[in-house]
């Protein structure tokens, strides 16, 4: 559970014609997380796939589009896993180009209805503001032997500019109502040569003619508005009648629709794997990383799968190689929400040690500690298992947190606050009763954390190939007994007043190697150098002390949730009965929500700063492999 | 850092920049540089990739120019308000919709999508079109690539152009109204600074748009023969010279020389005599950069003074490009001082058959 999956480095040779089929293949075992690194031979420098990819793109563009229409299953399911080439690819691009322009005139007409109906709402809010006016709107609706009139809108920030452009041919703007983003104007001028002009500008500036109904006449503006409510309503039943158009064809293409989706789902592995194919010739290469566990299971299936011959070269990663290497994901559902939380912080680099059991466990101790309270505790499991639809995988953490802070609760005797109940005696003792001994306890665990942190981190260091860092680097094994020395040392000046020989010289040597080491590491002046190796070497001091003495806190919060819950009682109290359960109640809650949450933050400060910055690099990426999406063979999975 | 200090930093680090703008002499002197000693010079090496060809070379170029001005961009920005950030950013969104405009001719002439494609700036994030080029590529028309961009940050100068495309089915005024839309947006920007920068920003601006504002109209009238009305429409009135109502004058005149002739000082002294619209171009271009040059010198505001320096530089780069596009080319030197504004233009023929 702890080391990491064993990683093959793998190349495979195939030839060209082959390669959509052994792209889903590799993808069905869902074991093959490609490796985009060019190959090292200048000559296998071709890509097969572009044009293949190119064709797959367009097209689920194109699908993508009517999606956005019509629903089209994003995953459907598929039944038989067969390969895409490349003229299949093709005809389906050319096939939803065809669905698309189908498809794009119901948006077009749904649009122009939308404007239709935009352009009525204009004309009765024109036509209530002329109906106030004393004029001829009928005098509006056509030429004149003398003028000209446009009655329109246009978008607001062009009225000024339009208005000098209608100058300049002659007519006149007029505003007469402001609406949203749009500007009603009437442009008056005389007809003729300049009235040509006028076209080209008033498109340009977007101009909307908003024709005023025949057979108006002065004082019938209201029943205009009657007319054009009822023409609203014909456009409301047009927009009806389209969207069932809409669904029809829906339901008409929607096998060829589902068909598409699928063929793209199946075309998929091939485009995802194209940035890691190169070719000569005939023959083409793509490599990637394998779990050593699932190579055979690999070779089998790429042997029944492919037709013509293939090659599929094995090897470990290199050393240089390492930082490329995926790593393999915590499986287990139990450690789920506790991966989440240690993917914040980064991915364990191929070789390390997976933080996250460690984590899980630490975590929940730690949590437990600062908050034991059997109550409390209870709760947390009974909220975490009533919102588990919600929480998902969350919820096991809530219930493994709360699980804990029961358990510490019965060892604090602790329900709801309250202590030394007769009916549950703490199987240890309450955390108030011996702050001194709750604060040893703290620090002897933060002593171990450390201890096994740096061990994690030697570790970690060694399999990975830095010898030199696993000595003398940071939280190497140098400092490490250097921390070891100085806790004799401090145990030593604690009990017996003296710090001792042995542990001063172990201290100082410790300490003496690590600075010469990093004397030897800086370049510049030696002033620069020695102040920097002395403040660095101070550092050191003071970064262990202080670590050491953080994990205080677990304790402290252990002690402060059994004095809050005093200071709720304290309250209560003071008040009657009711104020008493009421306070009760609250309190307890405010402990549950404001203390639960701030002893959560305060634990994964310590899992990080203390824990990971001490072995856990984070600098890894997670394995992911390609995938055939949608398969229903169950056995797509990685081991 | 307080505003003040911001500002002090600004200037500084706009005063180190503008040390490095090259001169006419310096201009001059690379002029006679051979493409090798052009390459080591400005350091170019694509120039020296026999493994290209000279479109190749001449795309890897300009996009290596235009990345050291958007580094410098990027520089600048970084000690700037909110509001002197957004300007900045603006102004160099040019670029972006450039991208557009290349995508938009894609489109509406079925070009060549690779080519297309290659000939695309590449842009920080901060000034990409906000969509992936390949989705924008995937529209299956003008309009598609529009309504895509209307739903972001683009959304206005979008929907004007699409509305506009609508309308008219005119490649010519879809881009005009892009353009328009730009320069409108940069000067709603220019309101919400304060008074000690919105001054010397005005000048810029205003300087900018007098510019541009009078190449547009020798070209929409004399070029493209568009009436009056419709020219006025596509300008973006100025702070400076060419407000509102003297470009109502001046759109109604039919003659160059006349039009030259009715510009406002200093515009219609230092044009006199052009007999080119490419005359006009250079000789209106040196304007606006000593117009920029002298907010440089004597401006206080580091908003203003960043925004002259960037404008210089674009046009230092655009020169530098015009050089190497000349070599690659294998121009007679005459034609490239000409492209370098070290001669005057001598067109075969004269206005308005010239473009």
């Amino acid at each position: 559970m702890l080391l990491p999956q064993p990683m093959k480095h793998v190349r495979l040779l195939v030839l060209v014609e082959d390669l959509p089929q052994a792209s889903l293949s590799l993808a069905e075992t869902g074991s093959f997380h490609p490796d985009p690194r060019t190959p090292d031979e200048p000559r296998v420098s071709g890509q097969p796939g572009s044009d293949y990819r190119e064709l797959y793109q367009e097209a689920r563009a194109r699908l993508e589009k009517i999606a956005k229409l019509v629903p089209v299953p994003d995953t459907p399911s598929i039944d038989e896993v067969r390969v895409v080439y490349h003229e299949e690819l093709k005809a389906i691009g050319q096939q939803l180009r065809n669905r698309w322009a189908q498809v794009q005139r119901f948006e077009e007409e749904l649009r122009r209805v939308d404007e239709q109906e935009r352009l009525i709402r204009e004309q009765e809010a024109a036509l209530a503001n002329f109906a106030d006016l004393n004029i001829d709107l009928g005098a509006l609706r056509t030429k004149t032997r003398f003028l000209d009139f446009y009655v329109g809108m246009v978008p607001r920030e062009n009225v000024r500019k339009l208005q000098g452009s209608v100058t300049l041919a002659g007519h006149l703007l007029f505003e007469y109502l402001q609406r949203d983003d749009q500007t009603h104007v009437i442009i008056v001028g005389p007809p003729g040569e300049q009235e040509s002009r006028l076209g080209t500008v008033l498109s340009s500036a977007g101009f909307q003619a908003l024709p005023i109904p025949e057979g108006i006449e002065r004082g019938s503006a209201a029943e205009k508005i009657d007319e054009l409510t009822q023409r609203r309503a014909a456009l409301a039943e047009e927009r009806k009648a389209l969207n069932d158009q809409l669904a029809d064809w829906e339901r008409e293409h929607r096998t060829v629709l589902l068909e598409a989706r699928r063929t793209l789902l199946l075309a998929e592995p091939f485009v995802v794997l194209d940035p890691s194919i190169r070719s000569v010739g005939h023959l083409a290469v793509l490599a990637g990383w394998v779990p050593a566990k699932a190579l055979p299971s690999l070779e089998r299936r790429l042997a029944e799968s492919l037709a013509l011959p293939f090659d599929m070269e094995v090897r470990e990663p290199l050393p240089e190689e390492r930082r490329l290497v995926p790593t393999v994901p915590t499986r287990s559902r139990l450690l789920k929400p506790f991966d989440v939380l240690v993917k914040q912080y980064g991915i364990p680099e191929y070789g390390e040690i997976d933080p996250t059991p460690l984590f899980a466990l630490t975590f929940l101790l730690m949590f437990g500690m600062m908050f034991g309270d059997v109550g409390h505790g209870a709760v947390i499991v009974l909220a975490a298992w009533y919102w588990r639809a919600k929480l998902k995988d969350f919820a096991w953490f809530g219930i493994a947190a709360g699980i804990s802070s029961i358990c510490f609760g019965l060892l604090f005797g602790s329900v709801f606050g309250y202590e030394d109940i007769p009916w549950l005696p703490a199987i240890w003792m309450a955390p108030l009763h011996d702050p001194i001994l709750m604060l040893k306890v703290a620090l002897v665990w933060g002593i171990a954390f450390i201890v096994l942190a740096c061990l994690l981190g030697i570790y970690n260091r060694i399999v990975t190939g830095n010898l030199r860092g696993a000595i003398l680097g940071p939280h190497g094994a140098v400092n490490l007994l250097f921390y070891l020395g100085f806790l004799a040392g401090g145990y030593g000046l604690a009990t017996s007043g003296s710090f001792g020989w042995g542990p001063g010289l172990v201290v100082i040597g410790s300490l003496g190697v690590l600075a010469g080491y990093q004397w030897r590491h800086l370049t510049g002046p030696t002033g620069e150098r020695a102040l920097i190796v002395f403040i660095e070497t101070l550092d050191t001091v003071i970064v262990y002390l202080s670590n050491t003495l953080s994990f205080l806190r677990v304790s402290a919060f252990s002690l402060n949730h059994a004095a809050l819950a005093i200071a709720i009682f304290t309250l209560a109290d003071m008040l009657g009965t009711f104020g008493t359960v009421l306070t009760l109640i609250l309190g307890n809650l405010f402990i549950l929500v404001l203390e639960g949450g701030i002893v959560m933050i305060q634990v994964m400060r310590l899992e990080y700063y203390e824990g990971f910055s001490r072995y856990f690099s984070g600098e890894g990426h997670a394995f992911a492999p390609i995938r055939l999406r949608g398969s229903s063979d169950s056995s797509q999975r990685i081991v | 850092m307080s505003a003040a200090a911001g500002d002090a930093y600004l200037n500084t680090r706009v005063s180190v920049m503008a040390s490095r703008l090259l001169d006419t002499d310096t201009v001059g002197k690379l002029s006679r540089l051979t493409l090798p000693e052009l390459a080591e010079r400005l350091t170019l090496p694509a120039l020296l990739d026999d493994t290209l060809g000279s479109n190749a070379k001449s795309r890897a170029v300009e996009q290596a120019l235009v990345s050291l001005l958007l580094i410098e961009l990027a520089i600048l920005i970084r000690p700037m308000s909110a509001t002197g950030r957004a300007l900045i950013l603006k102004w160099g969104r040019k670029l972006a919709l450039f991208n557009l405009t290349a995508l938009l001719r894609s489109k509406l002439h079925n070009l060549d999508q690779t080519e297309t494609l290659e000939n695309l700036f590449e842009l920080p994030p901060a000034l990409r079109l906000p969509i992936p080029r390949q989705e924008l590529f995937r529209a299956e028309s003008a309009q598609e690539l529009l309504r895509i961009l209307e739903q972001t940050q683009y959304g206005l100068i979008a929907r004007q152009a699409r509305e506009v495309y609508e309308q008219r089915r005119d490649p010519f005024a879809l881009e005009a109204a892009i353009d328009q839309r730009y320069y409108s947006e940069m000067t709603h920007t220019l309101m919400q600074f304060d008074s000690v920068s919105l001054q010397p920003l005005r000048r810029v601006l205003g300087a900018l748009l007098d510019q541009v504002n009078l190449i547009w109209m020798l070209r929409f009238r004399f070029s493209y023969h568009l009436n009056p009305s419709e020219t006025f429409f596509y300008l973006v009135p100025s702070f400076r010279l060419l407000h509102r109502e003297r470009l109502l004058e001046l759109v109604n005149i039919d003659n160059l020389e006349q039009l030259i002739a009715a510009l406002p000082p200093p515009l219609d002294a230092e044009l006199a005599g052009s007999r080119s619209l490419i005359e006009v171009q250079q000789r209106v271009a040196k304007l606006t950069a000593q117009e920029m040059h002298r907010v440089l010198a004597y401006s206080s505001s580091g908003v203003a003074r960043a925004l002259a320096y960037l404008i210089l530089r674009e046009r230092e780069v655009r020169l530098l490009f015009s050089l190497v596009q000349g070599r690659l080319l294998e121009l007679p030197d005459d034609l490239l001082d000409m492209g370098l504004e070290l001669a005057e233009p001598h067109c075969p023929t004269t206005m308005p058959a010239a473009a």
